[in-house]
């Protein structure tokens, strides 16, 4: 009596269960609603077979607008240029900013394009189009990158989440939230936006593990009762979510930065960035197919310089460590770094020596997978203000990454039927940074 | 001397220029100033010619941010590390030196013109010999991370009148009183609000201590930067400037600003120390002037410019303001 009553826990308990359900696996009414639009998804148990050795991803994302000229497009000497000069990479030919010296020695692993032109400069609806490669038509929401990932690379038995994001800031998080879009719930991120650990995967305390088999039995039991004669991909789906909460609620160490040698931690660095770039390496490590690490914020309206002084050295430290790590490890050929915005800055310093946002000329990087290390495409003049060559739209780059993670971005989905393939008619990846 | 009457203020010159200008050096008297740019160049200006044409003297390699003028020797420096000294006389380069390991932030002369000192983010203050460049001191006294395990900045440095005293202000609040002659450290400061540091929203940070002035008779230290900031994104904290019994390191005054918005980059007192100037701004500028016995605000004059610095002349008399694509000139009395 005493242990049925510790199930019922508190109103708090239930509601962080079903919140987690809802994002790590798939949960009841929005599952149903999801899945049956999307009538090509198989019970996603059934497609596990499918899925071959997976890639997995992990995204850095500069929310607010890294600038690229403090970064990876620097203009030293132009009236746009800023203070701070280029220095050489390892790459010939290729310069970046002297806020990023240890990527600098780096850049032999990485491909980076400076040619994106997104025509977007609001925080809110950029977000959106740079996650997802594309923008909503009105009534189709489209799964972001992780979704797409966490579908294709996820595999069914999997004892780890598929799709991870961690925001701690509070500004702009609401202006990129993942999204699984028409992939429905099973897809969507498990977000981290307090801290680093998602304490609601935690295991009760009143509740032993006996308890917690037992109850799992008796759902299964119920549930083959009541699936005898009945065939439904929204039980399957459920019943597949409920087959990996054990696995999750035991991958609960993965979160913890603890478990990692101090030396470890120390190479990484202290800051929460650092922490959080290193569980993301924890989960990849584990299986995770798509973790996002936001790193807000760089929206520097005023004092730029000082901004990217504060937060470029940061990014170029723990990038250039996870790309050690990742190698040392041999994971590079299977794992993808990301840096990505929701845009860049303008080349143009306001009173208050700030750049505001700009999507004309900006730049992003890919590491890992199928992409060509050392490479370079798109150029902007030599103000920065637009791009002369190569120039890259959201959905070029998003057709990039997919070809590079070894998928086809002319697949399709089927929504009703509709084929919606992962990027939009006619786009097509950059072949010239893909191996 | 008694110093002139801040309502008497009125602006007698205004340029405009497209580079920023973030630092100027005027011998007091002359018409020529010496000015920093952002267009790495150093420039002479005549302020007596009939068109304004500044004259380019040479080049850093980024950003000049600091010029002093050490009787008719010019030392500049600049984001690029390196400190110049230039004959204005001859027109010549003297020597230049590698003298910080990160970004240089300004650069003073000793009232006597003796000495050089430099401020930089390698969190060090230099004082130089200003006839001979060679290095005097080496003064550590701001530690290199802010609290929050990022790379702190060392913006401030001001001699006192008689040139016994140095004083030097970092990104977090921390300020750092020298004695010139033996490069010891004589006291602190702490000037915290000027720093935010923004964990919850955005994780980083703003401000700093931007400008720093000695009383004429070396016993106040007014320290100029930003109030708190909300959005860290702008330069929307209220202006603000806080005077300090060094000696003490105790507050005795502070304006907290009520008119503008941004920070106040550059200090100066009155001759007589009846009152207190200041300049800076955000996307506009302004220039404050304090009663810092009466903890009173004086005057407070928008200019169309973000100002960066201003020389001003002994008597308190003649302020040159110079920033973003703008110089004003401003007489008083």
């Amino acid at each position: 009596m005493t242990r049925r009553s510790s199930f019922c826990g508190s109103g708090a308990h239930s509601i962080d269960r079903r919140a987690f359900l809802g994002g790590a696996a798939a949960v009841g009414a929005t599952v149903a609603s999801d899945m049956t639009q999307l009538s090509v998804l198989a019970a996603p148990g059934a497609n596990g077979a499918l899925k071959k050795t997976q890639k997995r991803v992990i995204l850095l994302w500069l929310a607010g607008g890294a600038s690229q000229l403090e970064t990876w497009d620097p203009k030293p000497g132009a009236t746009t240029g800023g203070p701070f000069r280029s220095i050489q990479t390892d790459v010939p030919g290729l310069r970046i900013s002297e806020l990023m010296p240890k990527m600098a020695t780096r850049m032999k692993t990485t491909c980076v394009i400076r040619g994106l032109n997104t025509k977007n400069g609001d925080h809110g609806s950029a977000a959106v189009t740079m996650m997802k490669g594309r923008r909503d038509e009105a009534a189709l929401r489209y799964p972001d990158l992780g979704a797409v990932v966490a579908r294709e690379m996820g595999r069914a038995d999997s004892k780890v989440p598929d799709y991870v994001t961690f925001y701690t800031q509070t500004e702009g998080r609401s202006m990129a939230p993942g999204t699984s879009g028409f992939l429905g719930a099973r897809y969507a991120p498990m977000e981290l936006t307090t801290n680093n650990y998602p304490e609601f995967i935690k295991k009760l305390d009143g509740i032993t593990d006996l308890d917690h088999l037992e109850r799992g039995e008796l759902r299964d039991l119920l549930g083959k009762q009541f699936g005898q004669g009945r065939s439904s991909e929204t039980m399957s789906s459920q019943n597949e979510a409920y087959q990996r909460v054990r696995g999750i609620m035991a991958s609960e160490k993965l979160f913890d930065v603890t478990q990692e040698p101090q030396k470890v931690r120390d190479r990484y660095g202290p800051t929460q960035f650092a922490e959080q770039v290193l569980i993301a390496r924890r989960l990849v490590e584990a299986g995770v197919p798509f973790v996002r690490v936001g790193r807000a914020w760089w929206d520097s309206h005023g004092q730029n310089f000082e901004t990217h002084q504060e937060m470029v050295p940061e990014l170029d430290h723990v990038m250039a460590t996870l790309i050690d790590d990742l190698s040392e490890r041999g994971m590079m050929d299977d794992v993808m770094i990301v840096t990505l915005a929701e845009f860049g800055r303008t080349p143009s310093i306001n009173a208050s020596l700030g750049r505001d946002h700009f999507a004309s000329a900006w730049s992003s990087t890919i590491t890992g997978c199928g992409i060509k290390p050392g490479s370079v495409y798109g150029k902007s003049d030599p103000k920065g203000q637009t791009v002369v060559s190569e120039e890259v739209d959201a959905g070029s780059l998003f057709a990039t990454i997919y070809s590079a993670l070894g998928l086809d971005p002319d697949k399709n989905y089927h929504v009703g039927s509709r084929p919606i393939p992962l990027v939009n008619p006619g786009v097509h990846a950059i072949k010239a940074v893909l191996k | 001397m008694k110093a002139p009457n801040p309502d008497t203020l009125k602006s007698v010159k205004d340029f405009s220029r497209q580079a920023i200008t973030f630092a100027i050096a005027r011998a007091d008297g002359s018409d020529t100033a010496y000015l920093g740019c952002s267009d790495f160049k150093v420039y002479a200006a005549d302020f007596s010619a009939t068109k304004f044409e500044p004259k380019e003297l040479y080049a850093h390699e980024s950003y000049v941010t600091g010029v002093a003028l050490a009787g008719t020797t010019l030392v500049s420096g600049s984001y690029d590390g390196k400190l110049t000294w230039f004959d204005t006389e001859e027109g010549e380069t003297i020597r230049t030196h590698e003298a910080h390991a990160k970004w240089i932030r300004k650069v003073i002369a000793s009232p006597d013109g003796k000495l050089v000192a430099s401020v930089a983010d390698d969190m060090v203050c230099k004082v130089w010999n200003a006839a001979t460049g060679k290095l005097v001191h080496t003064l550590k006294g701001h530690k290199e991370k802010t609290p929050n395990d990022f790379a702190s900045m060392l913006y401030a440095v001001a001699f006192s009148a008689d040139g016994k005293l140095l004083a030097t202000g970092d990104k977090v609040g921390h300020v750092v009183v020298w004695d010139v002659k033996t490069g010891k450290e004589l006291g602190t400061c702490e000037a915290p609000v000027m720093y935010t540091w923004d964990k919850q929203q955005r994780n980083h940070s703003i401000g700093g201590i931007r400008s720093l002035a000695f009383s004429p008779d070396g016993k106040s230290l007014a320290v100029g930067g930003m109030g708190k900031v909300g959005n860290i994104d702008h330069l929307e904290g209220k202006a603000r400037v806080e005077v300090f019994d060094w000696k003490a390191g105790k507050l005795t005054a502070e304006f907290p600003g009520d008119k503008f918005v941004g920070l106040v980059n550059r200090l100066a007192w009155s001759p007589d120390g009846s009152w207190l100037v200041g300049a800076g701004g955000a996307g506009e500028g302004f220039l404050c002037f304090f009663d810092p016995a009466a903890k009173k605000t004086l005057r407070q004059e928008k200019l169309m410019m973000h100002v960066h610095d201003f020389a001003i002349s002994a008597a308190g008399d003649l302020i040159t303001s110079v920033g973003h694509n703008r110089i004003t000139v401003h007489k008083l009395g």
